[in-house]
């Protein structure tokens, strides 16, 4: 019978890090298409995201179970990102690989369908268009898009109100409309 | 009949099901008999279908052994002395095991700022009184009177109970009702 969160969680909390391992697996490629939606740098998404799970094994002690792990490691990968491109926009001259110089640099004989989506156009522009709004405006974006989190608990995760929340999301889709309305059928 | 630019401001927020039943009747109906609306509503599905696709995908190309490697090799590296002290402290200063600590110190200060007052027989104590605490209160808020003899000054401070969690990042949000 398969474990639960919770149960993995207390398990940690007895230093089993196989109990973590497995809590790593399950969340893993959600957390970095979270970390990845609001950097656009794969190398750096891999690392904030790896951070992130560090960080919950380091505080997993402290995880009462108020809420679902899912959310927590959320959480601290969030703030982690925005804390990483508020760095980054400040001391902008580090040079970091793009996903879309990522699927650039590949070589025509490669093909598989994430490659043919980057390719195409549309895959492109929302990835461009999603850089040039601000971390919290990403953050609420790919929340909702990766997980289809409630409005609750994204203002759970980012610290705000389901307002807030709200109008982030009404605000981020139509500049992201805006930029992308010839790309969109 | 709501008006086109009523639905739109509102069908991102209904996609997500976030409207209530009543509005969300209402968008319906809308887009029902409005070939605009309905379009702008296909637009946001295809926006939000192709950005979980563009994520999923480029997620796909991250083994788990890659990535847990990364996890492993910070878990076992060792951690600076500093961090390992706030790690093992980390429990001690949660919010709510903090709580009781501030009310504590607070009255401590006071009364070692009253303690001619209360204990006037000691020889230690400062018997030129210039200062001194007239009341602690807490019907809601505690409150605390603190008045300075020579220049007349009196400070009325009145300060919440430390009850609220304070959720700083990578905190757990601390709720009375376990979801899993």
């Amino acid at each position: 019978m398969q474990l639960s969160d919770w149960e993995l969680v207390q398990k940690c909390q007895k230093g089993d890090v196989g109990a973590f391992q497995e809590l790593v697996a399950r969340h893993y490629s959600k957390v970095f298409m979270v970390v990845l939606g609001i950097l656009n740098q794969r190398e750096d998404a891999l690392e904030i995201a790896q951070e992130a799970f560090f960080r919950a094994f380091r505080k997993i002690n402290g995880f009462r179970g108020g809420a679902a792990f899912y959310t927590w490691i959320y959480r601290i990968a969030v703030n982690l990102s925005i804390d990483f491109q508020r760095r980054q926009k400040r001391n902008p001259t580090e040079f970091r690989e793009t996903v879309d110089d990522v699927a650039e640099n590949q070589t025509e004989s490669e093909s598989d369908p994430y490659r043919d989506l980057q390719r195409s156009e549309l895959g492109k522009q929302i990835l461009a268009a999603i850089d040039d709004l601000t971390p919290d405006h990403k953050a609420v974006i790919v929340l909702r898009a990766v997980e289809g989190l409630s409005y609750r608990e994204i203002s759970r995760i980012l610290g705000c109100s389901e307002g807030t929340v709200m109008s982030r999301l009404h605000y981020a889709r139509k500049k992201l409309q805006e930029k992308l309305t010839p790309f969109l059928s | 009949m709501m008006k086109c630019e009523a639905v739109r401001d509102n069908l991102g927020a209904w996609l997500d099901g976030e409207v209530g039943h009543p509005e969300a009747d209402q968008i319906r109906g809308h887009l029902e008999g409005c070939p605009a609306c309905l379009a702008e509503k296909k637009r946001l599905d295809q926006l939000q279908s192709s950005l979980q696709e563009v994520l999923r995908l480029e997620a796909a190309t991250v083994p788990f052994e890659l990535f847990w490697s990364g996890v492993e090799r910070r878990i076992a590296e060792k951690l600076p002395w500093r961090l390992q002290l706030l790690d093992w402290l980390r429990p001690v200063f949660y919010p709510g095991r903090l709580a009781w600590a501030i009310p504590v110190v607070i009255v401590s200060i006071l009364g070692l700022l009253s303690l001619d007052q209360i204990l006037p027989e000691w020889p230690w104590v400062n018997k030129n009184n210039r200062t001194a605490v007239e009341s602690i209160d807490a019907f809601g808020f505690n409150v605390a009177i603190f008045r300075e003899y020579d220049t007349k000054t009196t400070v009325i401070w009145l300060f919440e109970n430390q009850d609220d969690e304070e959720q700083s990042s990578a905190e757990p949000i601390q709720d009375d009702n376990p979801t899993f």
